[in-house]
């Protein structure tokens, strides 16, 4: 049990030594039952071959003794007196000179038997329980066996008989000599042979009786057991029975203490029991040292582990110098702690530094910006965090490649470690063109400074692979404690600051808790949109177009305004960008267009034949658009010839393989596609010409400059010419007074559209436009309706 | 002594040749043979009859010598009333001794001759001993009758001067068991004498 108990032990040393010592108790206890086994199988062997010799030694004795006993016999049959005894023939001188000479030679039974073997006297010194006809079967046999005695019962006890011819000179009779056997004899074996005697006597009974024994009192045992074994007065022993007279039933039992032959052995399983011991206790310091020198390098070895795994990669390994299979260990383990310590650096650089400009990275950023508060709360300093963010790194990312983009990031972060910062500052990057510096112990004007000296820096135009860069960016600016505690309100305002600064084209703005509603505004923006569409808050503006070769309102733009319950009507700039960036755009775009059918029919009724709706690349990534608006033309009973869609360049250029198969399938619907800010994006003639297009919209900022430059109006009759040569209708927007209007007239525009004509109006106020232009006295006069 | 009768198995032959010569007295050739048909030396013939008891004188000088430490005569015959002496030749002394009812003496230890001759004055057979040499063994057969005789080695007896009648021819050899008694058998002796061959049942022709 407690074997079992050490060996389930969840120690290795113990299990170590529990097993060796089990294993060597068993070993050694199989040793000892062998052993055992074989001393008792030998011990009985010997005992009974000791037995065996013990019976010839018994007979051989007997033998001596007839020999002694008939010599003795001799000499008295013999004697001048006896012989003249036996021949006076009178009877009581037979009887007296048998008593006489019996006792001479120590003899209890004395008898003469005549020639023709007859007995014709008896002396019996035991009284008379001589028995004559034992005594003549005696004689027959002894006269026939001169020299041997004869072993026979008178009165249940053995005597030993001897006969002797008694010659005058010749034979005249034989006398017979009967001697007891008695103690003496059985001494006389006893110290011979070793061996313990028990004289068998069939009693009255016919059970055998103990006579005379070297046993004493305990002589009785020796009968009472088993064939060859006996347990006299608690002695094991082993017996042998040995007949004393065929058929008299009288034996003799030879007893050996089993003990005596195992006694020798005995001192040998001792001897063994002592080897055992000391071999166990050997063992056991031994093994207890083996288990040792094992498992207290394994414990040193958990317990590094148990450093490695709280990230303490410092400290090396015990027990490298070893040879064997735990220093194997060790150094494995060691060889281990390394890599992971390379492996963790490696991590952490992934982590907290930016691979392309090797740059901290935005969680490095932020800690430091973490830590710097710390600092500060402590040292009652103070810090500043400009953010900046390049403009138009997408288009150069989109014109140019993005390993170009890649060089001009690491370039752009080169000049800003390089020229633009103090020493000790931090600067990251924090995503895609977004940069950010800590500046400690600036304030406002400090890290206003700085920023304006790395937009100095970023003035210098950036030559990369032969091709010129021209920087900018935007800054912005927030300061500890100044506007904010936290670090990540911190950060968050130093990038409204800067997002403020990009829309308003300055170079940097300093955080304004001012302009931060409207950052604040924006972010849940999302919800109030969905909650706008629900709730019917969007509002359909439409501005209309004028067909510049007829002067009649021929088409609209439909756009949105929404109706915020607490900000009153919001432009699409303050929520469309955030609609496209989450794609609710899309859900936007089939409002316009259940709105635009909603008022189709007044529409229709003012002349207009067709609504320009403008789509987001979102749109044109939806392969279901076309389906979709199929459902809300069928549901109105419209026309797909009453939509123009228009697209930006940029839109269709952010996918153009599904972007082509989206307009294509619209195209095929019978939708008019229109191409919107026309002359702003890089997209190739030959791809404009393979989208099945319908018209081209010049941008705006063509139009307006058209007026006072020569190149605006250029590029403006350079895109009619190229779309009346492409069969497109052209469609200038931004048509802010009569002359661009008269310009455009000229360059055989087809479409104007601008706050000159009207600004986008809800439908009633279109209607009203509409009766007000029928009503129009010339050209000249449009201009006065505004 | 316990006696035991012998059975009388033994075969006479007798011859009828009747011997030429005096009608007083006629002689009686007899041959002895072993069991086994071979001459049977030391055999004691004897011819009992009323008138030769009658005619029956004691031995005169008779002599039983002692040499070589043996009996110098094994088997020696005598009528009754003999005085038989035991000259000892040898330098050793004997103690001759008999224990047979026919005569029981004792010549205790003794060199030369014992002064008192052993009288034999019973008819039967003695057995001789010497108590310190137990290989000394010799016989004395003690008769009622003159005619008596010892077969040589060739085993022939003859006895002379026997008047021709009717006698008990008894015979006796000392293989014979012990204690047993001379065979018996009739024999008629013719004037001219009779001749006759006694087998005795005994083994070999010597005494044991």
């Amino acid at each position: 049990m407690r074997t079992r108990t050490l060996l389930a032990s969840r120690r290795l040393s113990t299990r170590i030594v529990a097993l060796f010592l089990g294993l060597l108790l068993l070993v050694q206890a199989a040793g000892f039952g062998v052993i055992s086994a074989t001393i008792e199988g030998s011990a009985r062997g010997t005992l009974a071959r000791e037995l065996e010799v013990g019976e010839r030694i018994w007979r051989r004795l007997l033998e001596q003794k007839a020999d002694a006993l008939v010599q003795g016999a001799t000499l008295l049959a013999a004697d001048y007196g006896f012989r003249s005894a036996v021949s006076s023939g009178d009877t009581d001188t037979l009887g007296s000179a048998l008593e006489n000479h019996s006792a001479r030679i120590g003899a209890q039974i004395g008898a003469w038997i005549d020639t023709t073997l007859e007995v014709k006297a008896v002396h019996d010194e035991g009284g008379s329980m001589a028995d004559t006809a034992v005594l003549q079967r005696v004689a027959a046999e002894l006269a026939r066996q001169p020299r041997a005695s004869q072993v026979a019962l008178l009165g249940g006890r053995p005597f030993r008989f001897v006969a002797v011819p008694v010659k005058a000179p010749l034979v005249i009779g034989w006398v017979l000599m009967g001697f007891p056997i008695d103690l003496a004899l059985l001494e006389d074996m006893r110290d011979l042979s070793g061996l313990q005697v028990v004289l068998a006597t069939p009693g009255a009974d016919g059970r055998l009786q103990a006579g005379v024994s070297t046993l004493g009192a305990n002589a009785a045992d020796a009968l009472r057991s088993g064939d060859d074994s006996a347990v006299v007065d608690g002695t094991q022993m082993v017996t042998r029975r040995v007949s004393l007279a065929a058929g008299s039933g009288a034996s003799v039992v030879l007893l050996r203490p089993v003990a005596d032959a195992v006694a020798p052995f005995r001192q040998l399983q001792w001897l063994l029991l002592a080897i055992t011991l000391v071999a166990v206790a050997v063992f056991g310091i031994v093994s207890v040292f083996m288990a040792r020198h094992i498992t207290t390098p394994l414990r040193t070895l958990v317990g590094a582990s148990v450093r490695l795994g709280q990230g303490d990669y410092t400290q090396p390994l015990q027990h490298t110098d070893r040879s064997d299979e735990i220093g194997d260990l060790a150094k494995a383990f060691d060889t281990m702690r390394v890599n992971i310590a390379a492996h963790a650096a490696e991590v952490h650089q992934l982590a907290y530094r930016d691979r392309l400009t090797g740059l901290p990275n935005r969680a490095q950023f932020r800690a430091a910006v973490r830590d710097a508060i710390e600092t500060g709360a402590h040292a009652g300093s103070q810090f500043a965090v400009v953010m900046l963010d390049l403009n138009r790194f997408k288009h150069v990312n989109d014109v140019l490649g993005y390993r170009f983009g890649d060089l001009l990031l690491k370039a752009v972060a080169e000049r800003i470690t390089g020229h633009g910062v103090r020493e000790g500052d931090l600067v990251a990057r924090l995503s895609g063109d977004e940069f950010a510096l800590l500046l400690l112990g600036a304030d406002a004007t400090l890290a206003l400074a700085v920023a304006e000296r790395i937009a100095d820096v970023f003035e210098l135009p950036l030559l990369l692979e032969d091709q010129t860069v021209d920087l900018s960016a935007g800054f912005g600016i927030a300061c500890w404690p100044a506007h904010a505690s936290d670090a990540d309100v911190l950060l968050s305002r130093a990038e409204v600051a800067m997002y403020t600064a990009k829309r308003k084209t300055a170079s940097a703005l300093v955080y304004d808790p001012v302009i931060d509603v409207g950052s604040a505004q924006t972010l849940s923006l999302l919800s109030e949109l969905r909650h706008a569409l629900d709730h019917d808050e969007l509002r359909l503006f439409l501005q209309p177009k004028i067909a510049l070769a007829t002067g009649k309102m021929v088409a609209a733009e439909a756009l949105v305004r929404w109706q915020h319950p607490s900000r009153g009507m919001l432009p699409p700039v303050q929520f469309i960008p955030y609609a496209e960036q989450t794609g609710f755009v899309r859900q936007l775009t089939l409002w316009m267009f259940e709105a635009t059918a909603r008022a189709w029919p007044q529409l229709a009724a003012l002349g207009i034949q067709r609504v320009s709706v403008n789509l987001s690349s979102r749109d044109l990534m939806d392969t279901e658009l076309p389906a979709k608006l199929d459902a809300i033309l069928a549901r109105h009973g419209m026309t797909s010839a009453a939509f123009c869609l228009e697209i930006t360049e940029s839109a269709i250029m952010d996918e153009p393989q599904r972007a082509q198969a989206t307009l294509v399938a619209l195209s095929a619907a019978g939708f008019k596609l229109s191409i919107d800010d026309f002359g702003t994006g890089y997209s190739s003639l030959a791809y404009l010409k393979q989208l099945p297009v319908d018209e081209l919209k010049i941008d705006k900022s063509f139009v307006i400059g058209m007026e006072g430059d020569a190149d605006d109006a250029k590029i403006v009759r350079l895109i009619i010419d190229l779309a009346h040569n492409l069969n497109l209708t052209v469609v200038a927007e931004g048509v802010e007074n009569a002359a661009v209007m008269a310009q455009l007239r000229a360059l055989a525009c087809d479409e104007a559209q601008g706050y000159h004509l009207c600004r986008p109006v809800p439908v009633p106020e279109l209607v009203a436009f509409a009766a007000r232009w029928q009503a129009r006295p010339n050209e000249a006069a449009s201009a006065a309706l505004h | 002594m316990i006696h035991r009768p012998l059975p009388r198995r033994c075969a006479l032959w007798l011859s009828a040749s009747v011997l030429a010569g005096a009608s007083q007295a006629a002689t009686v050739e007899l041959s002895l043979q072993a069991g086994d048909g071979k001459p049977l030396a030391d055999a004691v013939v004897f011819l009992e009859s009323k008138e030769a008891r009658a005619a029956a004188k004691p031995s005169a000088g008779v002599e039983i010598e002692q040499a070589a430490k043996r009996f110098t005569h094994r088997v020696s015959v005598v009528t009754l009333g003999s005085e038989v002496a035991f000259p000892n030749r040898d330098k050793v002394r004997h103690h001759v001794y008999s224990f047979s009812p026919t005569k029981t003496f004792e010549l205790k230890l003794y060199a030369g001759t014992p002064a008192n001759p052993v009288l034999f004055d019973k008819a039967g057979i003695a057995v001789l001993g010497c108590n310190i040499h137990d290989n000394m063994v010799a016989w004395v057969v003690v008769v009622e009758t003159p005619y008596h005789g010892l077969s040589s080695a060739d085993g022939k007896v003859k006895l002379d001067n026997v008047p021709p009648g009717s006698y008990r021819l008894r015979s006796w050899h000392p293989g014979l068991p012990t204690g047993a008694p001379a065979l018996d058998q009739a024999l008629t002796v013719a004037a001219d004498g009779t001749a006759a061959t006694l087998r005795l049942p005994v083994v070999g022709g010597t005494a044991p």
